[in-house]
């Protein structure tokens, strides 16, 4: 069963997303800011990373920085999840180096999903 | 602008006036035909008043020097008979020029004897001898004759005097004996006189002039500045010293403000090319100093189309500039809080949806009312934002109308602390209303309860222990009641204190885990204000709890 942290500090997103995923077959583990997210990821170590940008504590680009930083996350895969498109935000992302970004509005949690065994698919941690 | 002015009119009128002067010659000529002595002597008395007052006109408009001396060396001819009428111009040391118009042919004696003359004068004038190193000689009129034995027999002299300083001498020579009386230099005097007295006129309205520019200059807020076509600094504005930050107190020259703007802008290559395009150049957003300004250089040109240099204005736009980056900031916020409720509302109602359409998948019913728990939470969030944002639009719009009432406060207070009882619990905060049991006063309940309810939500909010103290105390010098709600929440720092309740604001302590539009306390100030109260805020600091305030008048 494949593991999802899932960054989320909107309540109700995070549901529907928990709810999305673990009916999908995943093993979910939510985090409500950015520090709970670093301390989970490093405690779960999943196979992919759900991270939301505008976080309390710690923001999704601090979280991306800590997870590099450490050689024990800094593979692991990591989907920006973002409510905004505008340029600035857009070119933060890319500065992060993250796997990948969805537009929240744009998605479906089913397409959600898709991006996530994509990714999966094309870089499958060594794990067992 | 004004002086371009001046001199277009002392062009037109030039014209005018040769027209005048051929006219008075003709009558000149019938009146000297069949007329008595007497009556000539009269005519001649008028005509003399009548060229004063054409020169009087016509210096009227002119502050060059030697063409004011021109135009009153011309108009002697039409007065006096001689043979060489001619002045010496004193403005420029370093450049005297002296000026002969031969008006019957002399010899080269006469004229080197009127020069004489002319300086023994000046020396006097001075008080000392008067050597004249370089003279700028100009001769016009007859051709010099040097076989005529001529000498000059009569002359009189008249200083040129402008404001206490002698500007100039004028001499007419003859070579006739005992031709300039008392009368005559009277004449001369006259004019003279007049002209000079013209000309400090017009340079006390010409200097006035020049003092209103320059203040009006020296107060403008934006930059502005002129150089030559040489890079001299003309002209510039205490805000120039101020927004390139040069030394206060010294001098600024072109260079310095070149070089204050080094690594920005080339200002040297910019002069050179609005000179060479001949247009306005635009410079925008030049960041110096924690400043954007936009800098525009524009070519001056005089009346003959010839450069004159450069003027080039500094615009602040820093408040422009900080004032688009919270709109945009403000934007992307609404957007934000916009799309978070409706993303929910979207992803549970498709979780819901899959399970309905797959028979397989039965979703159990604490499931379903999980999905539609989030769906009504988020459709709710997104009609009170939605609300706000109609509200922040009525407000601004000046269009909120208000169904104002006799009402009891406390009655809207108490109902509040009842709505927020459950929230407050669940944090083990204590909400508290202290104060009398009824206070009426003239409000729309609806608004105000709206008032409330936001103003204890921030409240329940932003503190985590504690109490939320409510109270309503009845002011009879001011004659309004004021509402109060206390907590010890998170506090709010100084400087947000000032911005709190604007709309596009960015607060130095903001905690997006307490994320918010902040629309709720711009509404509520639209509110209060719109009852002829007042809404504020007092905090010690930050973690030290804040207390915010409305009133309403009696």
């Amino acid at each position: 069963m494949p593991k999802i942290v899932c960054a989320e500090d909107d309540k109700l997103i995070a549901t529907s997303l928990v709810e999305g995923f673990t009916a999908a077959g995943f093993e979910v583990t939510a985090a409500e800011d950015g520090e709970a997210a670093v301390a989970k990821i490093k405690e779960v170590k999943p196979d992919v990373v759900l991270l939301d940008i505008m976080m309390p504590k710690l923001d999704g680009y601090g979280v991306v920085w800590e997870l590099k930083s450490d050689p024990e996350t800094a593979k692991i895969p990591v989907i920006m999840l973002t409510n905004l498109s505008d340029s600035d935000t857009l070119s933060k992302i890319l500065e992060a180096g993250v796997t990948d970004y969805l537009l929240k509005s744009e998605q479906t949690i089913d397409q959600i999903i898709a991006k996530v065994n994509e990714v999966l698919a094309r870089a499958p941690m060594a794990q067992a | 602008m004004i002086i371009l002015s001046i001199l277009i009119a002392d062009f037109m009128l030039l014209g005018g006036v040769s027209i005048f002067y051929f006219r008075r010659r003709m009558q000149e000529r019938a009146a000297m035909a069949g007329v008595t002595n007497r009556s000539q002597e009269v005519q001649q008395r008028m005509y003399q008043i009548q060229v004063l007052q054409e020169i009087n006109e016509r210096i009227g408009y002119t502050l060059d020097t030697s063409k004011i001396i021109e135009i009153v060396t011309g108009s002697i001819g039409y007065l006096l008979e001689y043979e060489t009428v001619s002045f010496m111009l004193y403005s420029d040391p370093k450049n005297v020029v002296f000026k002969c118009h031969v008006h019957n042919s002399v010899n080269h004696a006469f004229i080197a004897q009127v020069k004489e003359k002319m300086n023994a004068a000046t020396s006097t004038l001075c008080n000392q001898e008067v050597t004249l190193e370089k003279i700028d000689e100009r001769m016009s009129g007859a051709i010099l004759d040097d076989n005529l034995d001529v000498q000059v027999m009569s002359y009189l002299n008249v200083p040129v005097i402008i404001e206490g300083q002698l500007l100039g001498l004028i001499n007419v020579s003859s070579s006739k004996p005992n031709l300039f009386g008392r009368s005559q230099a009277g004449v001369v005097y006259t004019i003279t006189n007049q002209a000079a007295f013209a000309v400090s006129k017009l340079q006390e309205v010409l200097e006035n002039e020049k003092g209103k520019l320059s203040g009006i200059i020296a107060a403008m807020t934006d930059g502005v500045f002129m150089v030559d076509l040489d890079y001299v600094l003309v002209i510039s504005n205490p805000a120039v010293i101020d927004m390139l930050q040069l030394p206060v107190g010294k001098e600024a020259t072109t260079f310095d403000i070149i070089d204050s703007l080094a690594g920005k802008v080339d200002l040297r290559t910019k002069i050179d090319e609005a000179l060479a395009k001949n247009i306005p150049i635009d410079v925008p957003e030049v960041y110096l100093h924690d400043k954007v300004m936009n800098i525009t250089l524009t070519p001056v040109r005089d009346k003959g189309g010839d450069h004159r240099g450069v003027a080039v204005i500094l615009h602040d736009v820093t408040s422009e500039k900080s004032l688009e980056k919270l709109r945009q900031e403000f934007t992307a916020m609404m957007v934000h809080e916009l799309r978070a409720p409706l993303t929910a509302v979207r992803w549970s109602s498709e979780g819901l949806l899959k399970s309905l359409g797959d028979a397989k998948t039965h979703l159990e019913d604490a499931k379903i009312k999980d999905s539609m728990t989030t769906i009504d939470l988020a459709a709710t969030n997104m009609l009170e934002l939605v609300n706000d944002l109609l509200d922040v639009a009525k407000i601004e719009a000046g269009k909120f109308d208000l169904n104002a009432q006799e009402n009891d406060i406390v009655a809207s207070l108490k109902e509040a602390i009842k709505t927020f009882e459950p929230q407050a619990t669940a944090k083990h905060l204590v909400l508290n209303y202290v104060g009398p049991e009824k206070q009426l006063a003239k409000f729309d309940r609806v608004r105000i309860s709206q008032v409330i309810t936001n103003l204890l939500s921030n409240a329940v909010k932003y503190t985590d222990s504690g109490n939320v103290d409510l109270n309503v105390t009845m002011q009879e010098k001011e004659k309004r009641v004021v509402v109060s709600i206390k907590d010890s929440g998170i506090g709010v720092s100084r400087e947000d204190l000032s911005v709190l309740f604007s709309k596009f604001k960015q607060l130095k302590s903001f905690d997006s885990s307490r994320k918010g539009t902040g629309l709720g306390l711009v509404v509520s100030k639209g509110i209060v204000e719109a009852h002829g109260g007042q809404i504020w805020a007092e905090s010690a600091g930050e973690n030290l709890g804040s207390t915010f305030f409305f009133s309403l008048p009696l």
